[in-house]
């Protein structure tokens, strides 16, 4: 009996000793600080979700944070390093890391966390502690509101969608509107907030709403009750994933309507899953990835050489979004957080991928969004 | 309408089924709920997208190979997270809870290496063939959905009902002791059950990629919750009432939506089996001694 | 300066633990009559939606909050708890997730109270009201060398600390006195039990209340540190990793949840140089945790072996000590 107490004890002081060492041991790491000949270094926070069912997300933007590293110091007037954190989607873990990340005083700016939920944490204690931080996928309503210090660069959805569906709604004469949505999920359910907000003001008649949830992978009830009510157009607030399967069940069930959908549910990847069905949808957004920019193609043609995959929206906006922390770093003239700050706020009409870009008084973005729609298999820009 | 929620309905429910049978199956032998089920046959999708769209190997092999790789995990999962904690002293009904968490956890986070976090499509001429009759649409894969689950049904209460084998289980599920001084291979015989629920979780696992075209290393969850929810309504351990509950589950959550709140829709299988619970704890298949054995 | 021993990451993560020690101790309260529930993850939505509630809308203190939160919850855990009697085991397992889902359904759902999934935000923050109290009250900060995050999160993790003193002594104490010991007995046999005279009726719905309540009180303080809740916050992820907290450290001593909350609060934190392949170990270690020590790290022998062998190994330094002086 003793002797199992005995190893037990061992073991669990082994462990401990493990998971102490292990917290400790890459926390610092050095880096050199001051103007050498003009360069400024600067480290930056990354937070995101790296870990469970969201990772592509994530895995997309620290893709494109990496890529834009990575010219920013080629050119050699700001050196960015940066320091990623993973928060599993998970609002204690990202403020966990927003804590670890914070407490270095080298580092001067935080890029993420990924989700609108995660940013709610993040941002106040960001804020409160005065480094600035940038969302890059975080569309909620409310976010850069929470403190002078919160940023975003990803367009949210009240600027987005009400675009998409005036000229949807236009040419197709709609009348009644069919929506669906993920009732389970910030993302879309503010999206659909701003759809139906909207649907009020475009005064359309609306036959049903309708909700899913997360891990759901039949769409069919819902779909059926709408296809009954035979709505013009159809608005669904959905994330890409989820999305392209709605529509693919859609069309199969012979819903022709078009779809209207939020920032969320623009990739190339709908037309990956959904294929041929994928036809009709429309979104606007401000990343098309056939634009005849050279610095959009020249982009792409980078993250497929280097990760291997199309880069979707996600990607563009974490590319876009080290840039104009680079841009800053380089109007405040050191890597101090205050100095970035102010020097953040007052960047306007900076040129990236996404376009122009500038942000307004509460740190959000101003941007015009372009509308795409699928035909024939591509995205393409809807006049 | 009513016609095309009724398929719908019928169509989950089935699918449903299927993964509440392997549930039952090894509740129904060692009186464990197996997390990891979810997990096993969200892999079982993901063979049949990789034998279809990306080896392009047709349909049939999509099945053999969806089978041969659950019920690998099957063994595995009986072997490394289920035969360390039999016999052995103090162990309580939680151990084998936690390690079959322990399990779902291990897989899905595999699966999201493996396979990445986003959506797949299914890619079959087969999963487009239809009918029109009238404005319904009716796919093959859901008729052959249903088919397959009442067959799979079948089946099962055949085997466990009128083979030696399967008199060998029922002999193991009612007192493993006993049935093992009768001579009775328990051993083998939990095997072949976990091996067995594991490769149904398979079956069904293609079944639903074929049918809403959608596979995520998510679904086990949501699957493996409802998959749950049915086997306390059916009745633990109860091949067909595993049958009916899921039917019952998949058409009153497609009538919810249909008629009531879709937002609700994931609660009712909750809903209805707190009631179930309060009700008839023994399920509505279930017998007495069943639930009082616990 | 005393700031710079005090980094907040720690100081997060040791409140998280002191947080999930509470729930930890909610499972292990209800585990040591004999009842299994994994309706934690509701009851601590309960606590937190209530308490984020009533704070926000009525100006209540936190305080007033927390206290309300957890009283709620502990009606709901009657509520549940009574119907919940006749079902054991697996059964009852079941039926308490059910409980949760539904909960987290309805916080979905109830849109215009709960503001569904968005989650409600601008929660009071225990640490940056008593910093605000502390800087009326004319003290600062920076004047013992402090930023005002260190601040806030050292004086929320002391208050926890206090609180996870006070409920860890309350629960020893009642192991030892009539209640414990009827909780012991219900759960080694209950018909035996109710044969001897105890009334198993209200014992068993005892310790489901007291476990909803230190649920709900946990989410209360939840939403208090976290100043943000949405219902994802509750869901069959956070009932299974309250479980697994009082199963890994061992459910049958108070130790043990404390143990198990601790190191599965630290686990994936310390992982976080290989985090793509933590939730992997995370698995695995339930795995093999379970293999070859079912009952969880912590049991009764190691109790008994630590009771007999911490006073008796000071005994024997000494002794050995004084022995090499002769």
């Amino acid at each position: 009996m003793r002797q199992i107490g005995k190893k037990s004890l061992v073991l669990i002081s082994a462990l401990m000793l493990v998971l102490l060492a292990a917290c400790g041991g890459n926390s610092s790491q050095s880096s050199g600080e001051g103007d050498k000949g003009g360069t400024i270094n600067a480290k930056i926070g990354v937070i995101s979700y790296l870990t469970g069912p969201g990772a592509a997300y994530g895995e997309a933007i620290t893709n494109g944070f990496k890529l834009a590293q990575k010219e920013i110091n080629e050119k050699g007037k700001v050196n960015i390093e940066l320091v990623i954190e993973d928060s599993a989607g998970k609002q204690e873990q990202a403020l966990s890391a927003s804590q670890k990340l914070m407490s270095d005083d080298e580092i001067v700016a935080l890029l993420g966390p990924t989700l609108s939920t995660e940013m709610n944490v993040v941002g106040p204690e960001a804020d409160l502690n005065g480094i600035p931080i940038m969302g890059t996928s975080t569309t909620a309503e409310g976010i850069p509101q929470i403190g002078e210090y919160v940023f975003r660069n990803s367009i949210p959805e009240a600027l987005a969608i009400p675009v998409a569906m005036e000229k949807a709604v236009k040419k197709y004469d709609v009348k009644k509107v069919a929506l669906i949505y993920g009732n389970d999920d910030v993302f879309t359910k503010s999206g659909f907030d701003t759809m139906k907000e909207e649907v009020e003001k475009m005064d359309l008649e609306v036959v049903t709403t309708q909700t899913f949830q997360k891990g759901q992978s039949d769409y069919n009830a819902q779909l059926t009750k709408i296809k009954g009510l035979n709505p013009d157009l159809i608005l669904a607030s959905a994330l890409y994933n989820e999305g392209a399967v709605i529509m693919d069940q859609a069309r199969k069930m012979g819903i022709t309507v078009p779809f209207v959908g939020g920032n969320g549910f623009n990739s190339p990847e709908v037309i990956n899953i959904a294929g041929k069905a994928a036809d009709g949808l429309f979104v606007a957004t401000p990343w098309f990835s056939e634009k005849e920019d050279p610095k959009v193609q020249e982009f792409i043609k980078k993250y497929e050489t280097e990760y291997g995959k199309k880069p979707d929206q996600f990607a563009a906006q974490a590319y876009d979004a080290l840039y104009i922390m680079a841009e800053g770093l380089k109007n405040a003239g050191e890597a101090d957080r205050d100095a970035l700050r102010d020097a953040l706020a007052e960047i306007k009409d900076l040129e990236g991928i996404l376009g122009s870009f500038s942000f307004d008084k509460d740190g959000d973005v101003e941007m015009d969004p372009i509308v795409l729609t699928i035909k024939d298999g591509k995205f393409q820009i809807f006049e | 309408m009513l016609l095309e929620q009724l398929i719908n309905g019928i169509t989950l429910g089935s699918i449903y089924a299927i993964i509440a049978l392997g549930f039952t199956l090894v509740f129904g032998v060692l009186g464990i709920i197996n997390m990891a089920h979810g997990e096993i046959f969200m892999f079982g999708a993901f063979m049949g997208i990789i034998v279809t769209s990306t080896l392009k190997w047709p349909l049939w092999a999509a099945f053999l190979v969806a089978i041969a790789v659950t019920a690998i995990l099957g063994y595995m999962l009986e072997r490394f997270a289920l035969r360390p904690l039999r016999g052995k002293q103090g162990v309580s009904h939680l151990a084998p809870l936690i390690s079959t968490i322990g399990v779902s956890i291990l897989l899905e986070n595999i699966s999201h290496h493996l396979f990445g976090a986003g959506n797949h499509p299914f890619r079959n001429s087969f999963a487009e063939i239809n009918f029109q009759i009238g404005s319904i649409t009716v796919y093959l894969v859901q008729i052959i959905i249903f088919v397959i689950s009442i067959i799979l049904m079948m089946a099962l209460s055949y085997w466990l009902l009128r083979t030696k084998a399967g008199k060998a289980l029922r002999a193991t599920a009612e007192n493993l002791e006993t049935a093992s001084i009768l001579g009775v291979n328990t051993k083998k015989i939990i095997i072949l059950t976990v091996i067995i629920a594991s490769a149904m979780g398979g079956i069904a696992g293609i079944l639903v990629g074929m049918a809403f075209n959608s596979v995520n290393p998510q679904m086990g969850l949501s699957m493996g919750l409802k998959g749950l929810a049915i086997i306390i309504l059916g009745g633990m351990g109860n091949v067909k009432g595993a049958m009916a509950g899921g039917l019952i589950l998949g058409l009153s959550e497609t009538f919810v939506v249909a008629y009531g709140d879709s937002g609700y829709r994931d609660a009712i299988a909750f809903i209805i089996i707190i009631i179930i619970l309060l009700v008839r704890p023994q399920g509505i298949f279930g017998q007495k001694s069943a639930a009082e054995g616990r | 300066m005393l700031g710079e021993f005090i980094n907040p990451y720690y100081l997060q993560i040791g409140s998280f633990i002191l947080i999930n020690i509470i729930l930890a101790i909610s499972i292990y309260v209800t585990l040591s009559s004999g009842q299994l529930s994994l309706g934690s993850a509701g009851f601590m939505g309960i606590g937190a939606y209530t308490s984020a509630l009533l704070t926000i809308h009525f100006d209540l203190p936190i305080l007033v909050g927390i206290i309300a939160g957890s009283l709620v919850a502990g009606i709901c855990g009657i509520i549940v708890g009574l119907p919940s009697l006749r079902l054991s085991g697996v059964y009852l397992a079941i039926a308490t997730l059910g409980f949760g889902e539904v909960m987290r359904v309805f916080f979905v759902n109830w849109e215009s109270v709960t503001k569904g999934a968005v989650g409600l935000s601008g929660i009071p923050h225990i640490g940056r009201e008593l910093l605000n109290f502390f800087r009326d009250a004319g003290f600062d900060p920076s004047s013992i060398g402090m930023r005002n995050n260190q601040f806030t999160y050292l004086l929320v993790l002391i208050l926890l600390l206090l609180i996870n003193i006070f409920i860890i002594w309350f629960f020893v104490r009642q192991n030892k006195s009539r209640v414990g010991r009827a909780f012991a007995a219900i759960k080694m046999d209950e018909k035996a039990a109710e044969a001897m005279g105890i009334n198993i009726t209200y014992y068993k719905v005892l310790s489901f209340t007291q476990g909803a309540i230190l649920a709900g009180f946990a989410g209360a303080l939840f939403a208090h540190v976290l100043a943000y809740i949405s219902p994802a916050d509750f869901a069959y992820h956070r009932a299974i990793e309250i479980l697994i907290f009082a199963v890994f450290g061992g459910s049958e001593v108070i130790l043990g949840a404390i143990f198990g909350a601790t190191f599965m609060t630290i686990m994936p934190e310390a992982l976080r140089f290989i985090s793509e392949y933590r939730y992997m170990i995370y698995g695995l270690v339930l795995i093999f945790m379970m293999a070859f020590r079912p009952q969880g790290i912590i049991d009764e022998n190691i109790m008994q072996w630590l009771k007999k062998k911490l006073p008796s190994k000071r005994g024997r330094s000494h002794g050995s000590r004084n022995q090499k002086h002769m």
